[in-house]
């Protein structure tokens, strides 16, 4: 669903993602790691379409992201980190708005709107302004924004950062859920999520993958040390 | 054409929602209420004093009195400033809060999110013009005459406007789609058709207009106050899609309209017909106005240099944009 080949991405003369090549296949959930800065975002930015490669390609159920950008995008649910959705709008208003700009037609507005909606526990929240939502509330916006138009492809930069742990419960829960229908890759720093919610990792560091493969093969690989220390093993961060 | 029409949408009521439309509309209005007051003092004058072109006071190009050229100086200094508010939101706003990547993923074409943020805040620019349209009756001193003349044709336009007020109501009161579509629709060809019948094969007429005062000035004026606001309004989103603060926008916005508005101050020290002015003239939008729009002649040379600014900057706009994504 996702393939990703030789993707390389400079930042003037600073290389952000190094060579990077991975795939995802249909029904997937794989979560991405690495430390900060380690390329994780921008490789999201790259397959979501906000940033272009130096080179390299990534497909999107076969669509390529630079040469068919429209179609890549139908195909994808992008949710950014912080999730910079506009304050000044209802909830009720930018999700029909949202639905308008991915080309929903009316009908399939209402729908979709009152089931992401639904789906993300939005529904007492419905009339008020986004600026005055907690941070919590807000994610979930963006997450409903995600699943708007029914992509097949999720791609969800930190979902959980910021949450309370119970809101970091429920979205868990909520991702969980969202696997069984859609190919998903999510970044985040908690590991513990990671080994809830996903089939497989790949693990990036200084721009290149160091580890990718299913959790049992990884475990398996590392000789059964747990998911934190097979994390700080790889990305070098022993004497921290 | 919907995440278009969508976005068109989204960007016009943002402006009814903030603060920066209102002021703009605020300053804008007071602007031109001062100098609608300057010309009806000037239409009204007794004697010998008076005002040979209305709209030339009312768009700022009047030397006497002097209070009219300071208004002029005025309107103009600032009208840059008003169309530099309206567009210094649409991307910087963005670029600032990072909302531009939520925008920039969606399916929709770099040219479409520009398309539609022009689109947007040009139809608010229009909406500043609309309640000016009062001023008009004076400025072209129109006088209505009504008369009941029953002719079939006369019969017909009137039973249609009746239909069109009707169709209105229903789209008011929320009525279901199609009878507001069929009563709109009915009562705007029954209009439409028993007017210009009305108009063109009837003896008499239930209305007749006539200006006192010439009225082609009026449209003419309209006309190019309509596309030079388009060519303010382009630099400004060109600026706005280059920085991430709005105030930054909205003065550097202000500054590059004044290349088009300061060349006129010249006119004092250049004689007319030299090469001079003639290379001045060329690029001060106030001039274009004083001498030709508000005198009801149509200059095809200063509609060139709007129109084509206006494309120029939108492209640039659209550059910008994809150059964002590097």
């Amino acid at each position: 669903m996702i393939v990703v080949e030789r993707l390389t991405k400079y930042y003037g003369e600073y290389p952000a993602v190094r060579d990077v090549s991975f795939q995802v296949d249909k029904g997937q959930v794989v979560g991405f790691l690495g430390p900060n800065g380690a390329g994780k975002s921008t490789t999201m930015r790259i397959l979501a379409g906000f940033l272009t490669a130096t080179s390299g390609r990534a497909t999107i159920d076969g669509r390529d992201v630079f040469w068919d950008p429209i179609g890549a995008r139908r195909r994808i649910g992008y949710m950014p980190e912080n999730c910079p959705v506009y304050p000044d709008m209802r909830v009720d208003e930018y999700l029909w708005f949202r639905g308008g700009l991915k080309g929903l037609g009316r009908r399939d507005r209402y729908s979709r709107r009152d089931y992401v909606v639904e789906r993300c526990w939005l529904s007492d929240v419905r009339r008020q302004l986004i600026g005055t939502l907690s941070k919590g509330y807000r994610q979930r916006v963006g997450l409903a924004d995600a699943l708007l138009a029914d992509p097949p492809v999720l791609i969800l930069d930190e979902p959980t950062a910021g949450l309370d742990p119970a809101q970091i419960r429920e979205t868990r829960k909520l991702m969980r859920e969202l696997g069984k229908q859609h190919t998903m890759l999510l970044s985040t720093h908690i590991l513990s999520e990671v080994e809830a919610a996903c089939d497989s990792v790949i693990v990036v560091y200084q721009g290149k993958v160091v580890e990718d493969g299913s959790l049992s093969a990884v475990r398996q690989r590392h000789k059964g040390k747990s998911l934190e220390d097979i994390f700080v093993g790889l990305t070098k961060q022993e004497r921290v | 054409m919907r995440p278009t029409l969508s976005l068109v949408r989204r960007e016009f009521a943002a402006y009814f929602t903030g603060p920066a439309g209102y002021v703009a509309a605020f300053g804008f209005l007071v602007l031109t209420g001062l100098l609608f007051n300057l010309a009806l003092g000037l239409l009204t004058e007794k004697g010998p004093s008076g005002v040979e072109y209305p709209m030339q006071v009312m768009l700022g190009g009047a030397d006497t009195p002097a209070l009219a050229q300071v208004a002029g100086v005025l309107f103009w200094g600032l009208f840059p400033a008003v169309t530099g508010m309206l567009t210094m939101r649409l991307l910087a706003e963005e670029r600032g809060t990072g909302s531009i990547e939520l925008l920039l993923t969606a399916p929709i074409r770099d040219w479409q999110v520009v398309a539609a943020k022009f689109l947007a805040c040009f139809g608010f620019y229009l909406v500043l013009w609309l309640p000016t349209l009062v001023y008009v009756p004076v400025l072209a001193d129109l006088h209505a005459e009504w008369r009941l003349v029953v002719t079939p044709f006369a019969i017909t336009a009137a039973a249609g406007v009746v239909l069109l007020v009707l169709g209105l109501h229903a789209v008011v009161l929320g009525a279901p789609g199609w009878l507001a579509f069929l009563l709109l629709l009915l009562g705007g060809a029954a209009a439409g058709v028993g007017g210009y019948l009305h108009a063109t094969k009837d003896a008499e007429h239930f209305l007749t207009l006539t200006a006192g005062i010439d009225p082609a000035p009026v449209w003419t004026s309209y006309l190019g106050v309509v596309l030079a606001g388009a060519m303010f309004l382009s630099l400004g989103l060109f600026v706005s899609s280059l920085v991430k603060s709005q105030l930054v926008a909205w003065m550097a916005a202000l500054l590059l309209g004044l290349v088009f508005v300061l060349p006129a101050l010249l006119r004092f020290v250049f004689d007319p017909g030299t090469v001079g002015y003639d290379a001045v003239y060329f690029v001060s939008v106030p001039e274009h106005f004083r001498r030709t729009f508000t005198r009801g002649q149509l200059d095809t040379r200063p509609l060139v240099l709007y129109v084509s600014v206006t494309l120029f900057f939108l492209f640039l706009t659209v550059r910008s944009l994809e150059a964002r994504r590097r």
